[in-house]
């Protein structure tokens, strides 16, 4: 069906998601503002998100232009020292995905899901350009799925394809020449302005200091002082304003936060967990699980961060860049992968958690094939391990809070009280 | 300012310098079993490198025709001493005390400041050099006894020194140039002055483009680690802690791989570390990467990336 009803038909269609998505965020702020553990701090986070998660008003706010971004491998210094913004797309809204859900197969990644109907919406105009890795199928095949929905890209488009082999050579010499492609892309849409070294160390510098600031927040949850709503907020807020601002805020957050209700302390893994969609956080809380750690890249995983170089030249910061973004992600995509494990078993035996809740978006194959062979490992330590498989929709709410609850009470007494000093 | 590892390094460092350079000009004398670079050709030096003493007069070709005197004794006794020193230090007489590490730290230094990239070895090429320090221990260990039952005349006497860049470069430092001239005595002196002058030439160009360039073919580098399971120094890793992000590896002046390769063993005290320790502070996970000395040491730690601070 084709003409001026069905056009009419579907801007109705999409202004309702938009609407609706609009106030599942105004949903999940309402609920973070009324939480008794909010603290001052928390407002410039709260701010940014009710301003709304876009690329034009991130651009608005630094003062540069935006370039949006998907998963962790694009360095987000050679994007910044390019003079841009970085911004990570993503959703977690289930009216975004909704709208997207139609002609697409039923099993498909609701991150991917979200993010198409969030384009549909028209939610992130307004940027320089965008930045893809073939991280995973449903990326590679985003910009189709875009067209079959019957909408696309404006602003260029580049690929960067990313070599799932990462502990040799090969593959890093590849992934670098990639990110040099990279950089003469974002040379190129600059109008020609070089990336020197000295915008390199500078940006550098500075997500290194955001970096830091993540781990200090990280390390507050760890020891009971933050939960896990208002990490995810403070994380979902990164890319919508200035690095330098949003470290500036991360740190007037920290003198402020106190021990909170204790709680058995677990280990999220998984899937990421974008605004607003909290579901699981919230039904964690409500199952009386406190989230220690994690490594979604929506989580601590956000920045890769810790990028040393012992030579200043430019190749050795590109090279530094590359290698950290690639080497450095612990993301299931890539084939040695091996060492991943140890991120949830390191802290586990240094006791900050005894258990470990492993999110599946359902449609992610990765992360669901990642469920599957780090149980046994996580299970041989002596971990408690529970696989959760969900989407962004509310309807298996209470499934998944019966079966968390009943987790909660397989961890016993010896768990209600592991606040570390 | 915070004190962290790399700046305490750099501190004993320079100081390891002034003293071995310049200390006897103010009557330090460490002796002649020094586990580094402290060479001898240096007017004025506070100490002797153990290379020198190797070859001459401590070293196997002048006690074998001293078997059983006294001479014999003082070459045990300096060897147990460079032994100790070993025991105590390990490979820290490389990435702290020599004199002339520091040297080649200038010149990474001075590269890094004027932008110039590094160029790294291939594996390839590394471990097709890794052999040669070895060799070169040998050769000076060797050479000397044969002067002493005259098949070769005195002018091999040194054979490693007169061709080491240490006896070139670091008397430079006391304005001190005529090892890089040619010496024309005789055509053994001539020949070894000119290898000198070559070596030294390309010693130079290769420390400005990659760092620490002389410590792959150092032949005490080699004695040390020989030395290994006496030392107490250690590179431990805990490889069930590792995330494989490679930051050790891209930090490591002499670019070991195997401090990033490891999988299972905590010994990562490889032939080539040097126990600088700049791994440690590249690593950002805790506990992953440890410099021990005994019970004491630093620890990889994320809050202490690029500059550790505290003891664990």
């Amino acid at each position: 069906m084709s003409g001026p009803a069905s056009n009419e038909r579907r801007e109705r269609v999409i202004k309702k998601a938009a609407d609706k998505a609009a106030l599942e965020m105004t949903w999940t702020l309402e609920r973070l503002r009324g939480r008794p553990d909010r603290k001052p701090a928390y407002d410039y986070f709260l701010k940014l998100a009710a301003d709304g998660l876009s690329p034009a008003k991130a651009a608005e706010r630094t003062g540069r232009p935006v370039v949006n971004l998907m998963c962790l491998q694009a360095p987000l210094e050679l994007i910044h020292a390019a003079g841009f913004q970085p911004f990570k797309v993503f959703s977690g809204s289930p009216a975004e995905g909704g709208l997207a859900a139609q002609g697409f197969p039923a099993l498909m990644c609701p991150m991917l899901r979200s993010v198409l109907g969030a384009v549909q919406v028209n939610r992130f105009p307004g940027s320089a350009a965008w930045v893809l890795p073939t991280t995973c199928d449903w990326l590679v095949k985003f910009p189709e799925m875009l067209k079959l929905a019957g909408t696309e890209i404006e602003a260029p488009l580049h690929w960067l394809e990313l070599p799932h082999l990462k502990d040799g050579p090969e593959g890093r010499e590849r992934w670098l020449d990639e990110v040099y492609r990279l950089k003469f892309f974002l040379e190129k849409l600059a109008g020609g302005r070089k990336i020197d070294r000295r915008q390199l160390r500078a940006s550098i510098a500075v997500y290194d200091e955001a970096w830091r600031a993540l781990g200090a927040l990280a390390e507050k949850r760890r020891r009971g002082q933050l939960a896990a709503p208002w990490f995810f907020l403070l994380t979902g807020a990164f890319f919508l304003d200035r690095p330098e601002h949003w470290s500036e805020a991360v740190r007037r957050v920290l003198p402020q936060l106190e021990p909170g209700p204790e709680a058995p302390r677990v280990f999220l893994a998984g899937s990421p967990i974008f605004l607003p969609n909290f579901k699981l956080l919230w039904l964690m809380e409500e199952a009386g699980l406190a989230v220690a750690a994690d490594d979604l890249c929506s989580g601590e995983r956000l920045l890769p961060g810790g990028v040393n170089y012992s030579d200043a030249s430019e190749f050795g910061l590109v090279s530094a860049l590359a290698q950290r973004y690639h080497q450095g992600c612990l993301c299931p995509t890539f084939i040695d992968n091996d060492r991943r494990v140890n991120n949830i078993l390191g802290p586990a035996r240094q006791g900050d958690f005894k258990a470990v809740v492993f999110q599946v978006l359902k449609g992610c194959h990765p992360f669901d094939l990642e469920s599957l062979t780090i149980e046994g490992p996580i299970r041989d330590q002596g971990l408690k391990y529970l696989r959760l498989e969900t989407d962004y929709s509310p309807e298996d709410s209470q499934n998944l809070l019966t079966r968390l609850e009943a987790y909660r009470r397989t961890l016993g007494e010896d768990h209600e009280s592991q606040h570390r000093p | 300012m915070a004190v962290t590892l790399r700046s305490l390094r750099w501190a004993v460092q320079h100081l390891s310098f002034a003293l071995l350079i310049y200390g006897g000009r103010f009557g330090v004398s460490l002796g002649p079993a020094l586990p580094c670079f402290a060479c001898p050709y240096v007017a004025g030096c506070g100490g002797y490198c153990y290379l020198m003493g190797l070859q001459g007069y401590i070293g196997f070709g002048m006690t074998l025709a001293a078997v059983g005197g006294p001479r014999l004794l003082a070459a045990l006794g300096w060897l147990a001493v460079f032994i100790m020193l070993v025991a105590f230090l390990g490979k820290a007489c490389c990435g702290w005390i020599c004199p002339f590490g520091l040297v080649q730290d200038w010149l990474t230094a001075l590269r890094n400041k004027l932008g110039i990239r590094e160029r790294r070895l291939s594996p390839g090429a590394k471990s097709a050099l890794a052999p040669l320090k070895y060799a070169l221990l040998v050769y000076l260990a060797l050479v000397p006894p044969l002067v002493t039952i005259g098949l070769l005349p005195e002018d091999f006497s040194l054979p490693f020194c007169n061709i080491c860049p240490g006896k070139s470069l670091l008397p430079l430092f006391v304005g001190e140039a005529r090892y890089l001239g040619l010496d024309m005595n005789n055509f053994v002196t001539f020949a070894f002055s000119l290898t000198l002058l070559i070596i030294t030439g390309l010693m130079l160009v290769g420390m400005f483009f990659k760092a620490r360039f002389f410590c792959l073919f150092c032949p005490l580098l080699a004695l040390i680690h020989l030395l290994k399971p006496l030392t107490v120094l250690r590179l431990v890793k805990a490889p069930e802690l590792c995330l494989g992000c490679g930051n050790c590896r891209r930090a490591c002046p002499m670019a070991i791989e195997e401090v990033y390769q490891e999988k299972i063993s905590p010994d990562v005290q490889t032939g080539e570390c040097l126990n600088c320790g700049a791994c440690l502070e590249a690593c950002p996970t805790d506990s992953a990467l440890k410099l021990k000395f005994l019970k004491y040491g630093f620890s990889s730690s994320r809050p202490g990336f690029g500059g550790l601070e505290k003891k664990p």
